[in-house]
């Protein structure tokens, strides 16, 4: 790909608009700092050599006489673009910044832009770093032929996320995000008493159920599984040892209500 | 006075008239998008490779978000995923491994324009099939995917600046109209058989299905226009409209890379612990980020060094979007930057977050370095090349069709 030892000197001069005369003065330091749409990435231009100067800004004797027509369609496409840079770089900001009055006035005008594809957080551990670890464990239900019911002690999958991540260069999402992001959403998406919020409410359940059903298998100890209950056990990160923090902290546990496995929400899995 | 006045409205004139020129006449930054393109493709393509063995339960029909359950958040929030239109093992498989294609082509740089939009597709798709399982990397890409699109990316270190350099794409270009028509073919054939599902490709003021054909139809319009009137006016506007579409998206990418700096720099400075100077420590001791437990100890255990790193990543981020309109500050605080996300690729075990980090700096790199980089990369691969052995075997028959092309470009 580097192959490219002597830039791009073959390519066709792109055309410029009608040039005054003395724009022949200009070079691309000066064009720099005057261009109203001047993009800050290229504030290294200025060590372009001359033979590159030949593609990337046209001969002026070159410069191309416009007629009306082309001169209204670039003025307008000039205008409707510095528009849309404009309202797609406010939109994106005020959705990313923290609320305030202009975009508690136009949440709307602004969700309607940014979601879904350009929705984006770079709160990366603001304001404060998350400051617990927390363990999602599950245990389930099964039910033997003869109709008595097992309960499996606390399975940690979070714990099995952990052990794949250690001493590997390139963990894989499958253990560092999917559990951790699936027990964030079901959070969000629920009250302290687990009642769905809204939309994400029953999604979020389904999602956890089936992670965690995926991960224990349609059988325990060779019997079906039934039903699936989750806790978190939340250990903080006690502060740095020489600040005389206790070296561990004892957990505090969230448990959910027990949750139904059925062959439907097994459908998918591979479990087997 | 009226001397003053009349000189100061001209200087404005010319001013307004070179950012006229320079918007809609030229394609700045071209090293940037380029270094900005094979990053991207780079950090998606790797990413898919790692994730091979995994594929099925990230994305595919072993996902706990199941086909079901990702259709119901796509039509609420109307987000882009073609996987959403089939359920069958051949089409998540084919769509996979176009990915990890495409992502070749598109660090190539072949057909830039064509597979850069063919690209977007496909990382658009995979994630949103399954968007809770991604992060602030997924993020970045999925952002540079989009805006990518709008750039002239391949003008430089690539396939298609080669064969323009060589001229080797004669004007009748078979592939070019090709790709083309493939890609037309593929889009008319998903929107009438009612493949495409959840009204993806609806016809509407702002939907995808009216962006994909209006870019089919402006690609055809210039290919066109470049085979029979390369010389006319029309070739001329396209080419202008092109140059400052581009231009206009790289002043976007540019200012989406200040937008994360700037607000993961205002969140924290809100942070006690980041005020404290201890922020640092607690990151190092979550599980989910802790490959190494020793290597976080041993960092998060010296004071000083908690300390330092956390006040200066608070200083770099709020900072970032002012230094950057400074050279020299600018590019000490890249050098910076891009060594802390190396060291975050390695301490957090977060290796593709921190590699679109980096892909996503490197569009404030100085062109001069850019250059340099290029040749010095060229050379080390001109030099493994001509090493007596690679020579003997992989060299000897292509040299003689290389000299045939040297004659040629020296003709043209």
């Amino acid at each position: 790909m580097a192959d490219e030892p002597d830039g791009a000197t073959t390519h066709e001069p792109i055309p410029a608009p009608r040039t005054a005369p003395e724009d022949t003065t200009a070079e691309s330091g000066a064009a720099e700092n005057d261009a109203a749409e001047n993009d800050p990435a290229e504030s290294g231009t200025e060590d372009n050599g001359a033979e590159d100067s030949g593609a990337d800004r046209p001969d002026p004797a070159q410069g191309r006489r416009w007629s009306l027509p082309s001169l209204l369609v670039l003025y307008a496409a000039v205008v409707a673009v510095a528009l849309a840079v404009v309202y797609h770089l406010g939109t994106v900001f005020l959705s990313i910044a923290p609320s305030n009055p202009v975009s508690q006035r136009n949440a709307t005008t602004i969700n309607a832009h940014v979601m879904p594809e350009f929705e984006q957080n770079w709160q990366l551990f603001a304001p404060n770093p998350l400051q617990q670890n927390i363990a999602v464990q599950a245990r389930v239900q099964t039910l033997a032929a003869d109709g008595g019911r097992t309960e499996s002690p606390w399975i940690d999958l979070t714990a099995q996320d952990v052990a794949a991540i250690r001493g590997n260069a390139f963990p894989s999402h499958v253990n560092q995000n999917l559990l951790r992001r699936a027990w964030d959403y079901y959070t969000a998406w629920h009250d302290q008493n687990e009642k769905s919020t809204g939309f994400g409410g029953p999604l979020s359940v389904e999602y956890l159920k089936r992670i965690g059903l995926q991960r224990i298998g349609r059988d325990w100890r060779g019997e079906p599984v039934i039903q699936i209950q989750f806790r978190s056990a939340t250990t903080d990160v006690t502060g740095p040892t020489w600040t005389g923090a206790p070296a561990t902290a004892t957990p505090s546990y969230r448990q959910l209500p027990w949750w139904p496995a059925t062959d439907d929400d097994y459908r998918g899995l591979g479990a087997s | 006075m009226h001397a003053l006045l009349t000189h100061g409205r001209r200087r404005a004139g010319d001013a307004a008239f070179r950012a006229w020129t320079t918007v809609t006449g030229s394609t700045l930054a071209r090293y940037q998008a380029a270094i900005v393109r094979i990053g991207v493709a780079l950090t998606f393509g790797a990413f898919l490779l790692r994730e091979w063995p995994n594929r099925r339960v990230l994305y595919g029909d072993l996902s706990p978000w199941s086909a079901d359950l990702s259709r119901q958040m796509l039509s609420a929030n109307h987000a882009f995923s073609v996987l959403a239109w089939s359920d069958a093992g051949w089409w998540f498989e084919c769509v996979y491994v176009a990915a990890i294609a495409v992502s070749v082509l598109m660090l190539l740089g072949w057909r830039t324009r064509a597979t850069s939009l063919v690209f977007m597709v496909l990382v658009l798709s995979l994630q949103n099939r399954a968007v809770l399982v991604g992060d602030g990397g997924d993020n970045v890409v999925h952002l540079m995917a989009i805006y990518l699109v709008f750039t002239r990316c391949g003008e430089v270190w690539s396939l298609d600046a080669r064969a323009a350099r060589r001229g080797t794409r004669d004007e009748r270009d078979p592939v070019g109209v090709a790709v083309w028509l493939l890609l037309g073919l593929a889009l008319a054939f998903c929107q009438l058989s009612g493949f495409a599902k959840l009204g993806m490709l609806d016809l509407g003021v702002y939907t995808w299905g009216t962006f994909f054909w209006l870019c089919w139809l402006l690609a055809g319009l210039r290919g066109a226009l470049a085979r029979r009137a390369p010389e006319s006016e029309g070739s001329a506007l396209l080419d202008a409209l092109g140059a400052l579409l581009h231009n206009a998206a790289m002043l976007v990418i540019a200012a989406e890379v200040c937008f994360i700096y700037a607000t993961a720099g205002w969140y924290k400075i809100q942070g006690s612990l980041w005020q404290g100077g201890t922020a640092l420590w607690f990151p190092l001791h979550l599980h989910y980020f802790e490959p190494w437990p020793a290597l976080n100890s041993m960092l998060g255990n010296n004071s000083t060094l908690v300390t330092v790193i956390t006040y200066g990543t608070v200083i770099a981020q709020v900072g970032f979007p002012f230094l950057v309109f400074n050279r020299r500050i600018k590019n000490v605080m890249l050098a910076l930057m891009m060594t802390e996300h190396l060291a975050i690729a390695v301490v957090l075990g977060l290796p593709f977050f921190s590699l679109a980090m980096i892909t996503a700096d490197a569009v404030f790199l100085p062109t001069g370095f850019l250059r340099l980089t290029g040749q010095g990369v060229a050379k080390g691969v001109a030099r493994v090349v001509a090493t007596p052995v690679l020579r003997q075997t992989i060299m000897r028959a292509p040299r003689a069709t290389e000299r045939e092309q040297e004659a040629v470009s020296v003709i043209r």
